[in-house]
């Protein structure tokens, strides 16, 4: 799947794209949203490490406004469930996604990113 | 010939990329079905690894297969998120669906030769019974890198999982004694694992269902009819050899000092095969 919990890890990886690589730009995509199970300890710990500019760029970029171009310093309840609908239910199904550096294409089909590079593609 | 599930030497004949398109890649793809339905049980060590994961963590399963690690720990649902990664389409649709219930898993169609993450970004990496695939040693410590630069370098976790050549006296299968398991310069030994798919029959129900052999490599490959004894008119079983490399002892332990002094860093104590930390 490719949620925005993956898609703010993912970054290009093709030879000799390593600046700018990410985040990678969602293109043609169509959504669908699934509740999942609020777990506020995992919003909590997972918050420090996640990169907030892209998280909240791609969110918007989805037409999700819920959060704050900052991230607050104080997290309440109703912060928490808006980071857990735009980390984990709004699930990208299928378009793609494209680096901003070397425009390289990644497809999404059926929910799943396709990351393969072919050997000589590869750093 | 031997038997259809006996293990047999190899050597790599053509160039080590096609041989794994073709002794691993497509093997996985074709029988992903079978497979993941003799593979549904946690080996205990690395659920234990899994278990002892802080709250907030995000992980990365390179090589997930089946995605059977992705839903643990079963206690703490939510509170950890592993990502699943793997070379077969077919293997990813079905670990999509890992676990009970109808929680979706997210799974990611990669190579565990490529890189397609930020630098450290994970928390914690395992890589079970995947490593042993690749066809060199170049190839299998370049996989071991990935799994380094996948993680945070300040707490990031990592376990791996391969197939050794020694194995504790319960396996049951016989392994070639023939080969270079002693050569420092190339120890270990590549060898075909026969999956044997006893009927395309789509009703056909997966048998498999073995216990107490699931906590220890090397995979034991469950079969449902015993090639020869099929019936009359019945489809005759198809074998697919897998390859694989079984580690020497010690092999693991080099390659992950090798990748980790490549990458400029400082290996603390001299790692052993099995490294949870
Ligand atoms: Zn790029």
């Amino acid at each position: 799947m490719v949620r925005l919990i993956t898609h703010n890890l993912l970054a290009c990886h093709a030879k000799g794209c390593t600046t700018n690589n990410f985040p990678l730009q969602f293109k043609d995509v169509s959504i669908e949203l699934r509740e999942a199970e609020f777990n506020a300890d995992f919003l909590k710990g997972l918050l420090p490490r996640i990169e907030w500019k892209a998280l909240v760029d791609a969110a918007r970029q989805l037409g999700d406004t819920s959060l704050p171009l900052e991230q607050p310093e104080m997290v309440d309840d109703e912060f928490l469930k808006n980071l857990h609908h735009v980390l984990l239910e709004m699930h990208i199904e299928e378009g793609a996604m494209v680096c901003p550096n070397c425009s390289h294409v990644y497809a999404i089909s059926n929910g799943i990113p396709n990351m393969l590079l072919s050997e000589h593609e590869i750093a | 010939m031997p038997a259809p599930t006996a293990v047999t030497a190899t050597t790599i004949s053509s160039d080590p990329q096609s041989y794994e398109d073709e002794h691993v890649h497509a093997v996985y793809d074709e029988i992903a079905p079978h497979f993941s339905s003799t593979r549904y049980k946690p080996w205990p060590i690395i659920a234990r690894f899994i278990s002892s994961i802080p709250a907030g963590w995000v992980g990365l399963d390179s090589g997930t297969g089946n995605g059977k690690y992705l839903p643990l720990p079963l206690d703490r649902p939510g509170e950890i998120w592993t990502v699943g990664m793997d070379r077969s389409r077919n293997l990813l649709s079905i670990a999509r669906k890992a676990g009970e219930g109808d929680v979706v898993r997210e799974v990611v169609w990669g190579d565990v030769l490529g890189n397609p993450w930020r630098n450290g970004s994970f928390d914690y990496t395992i890589s079970i019974a995947t490593i042993h695939h690749l066809a060199t040693s170049a190839r299998r410590k370049a996989a071991v890198q990935r799994l380094i630069q996948s993680v945070s370098p300040s707490h990031g976790r990592g376990l791996i999982y391969v197939w050794a050549i020694e194995q504790d006296g319960l396996s049951k299968r016989s392994i070639p004694s023939e080969g270079t398991e002693d050569d420092t310069q190339n120890p270990g030994q590549d060898v075909f694992v026969p999956w044997v798919l006893a009927s395309q029959s789509p009703k056909a129900k997966p048998k498999a269902r073995s216990k107490g052999n699931e906590d220890r490599l090397p995979e034991q490959n469950e079969i449902s009819k015993p090639p020869g004894e099929a019936a009359e008119g019945e489809p005759q079983p198809k074998v697919f050899n897998r390859y694989y490399h079984m580690f020497a002892k010690g092999e693991l332990a080099a390659l992950l000092y090798e990748a980790a002094e490549s990458l400029g860093l400082e290996v603390g104590p001299k790692p052993t095969d099995q490294i949870t930390t």
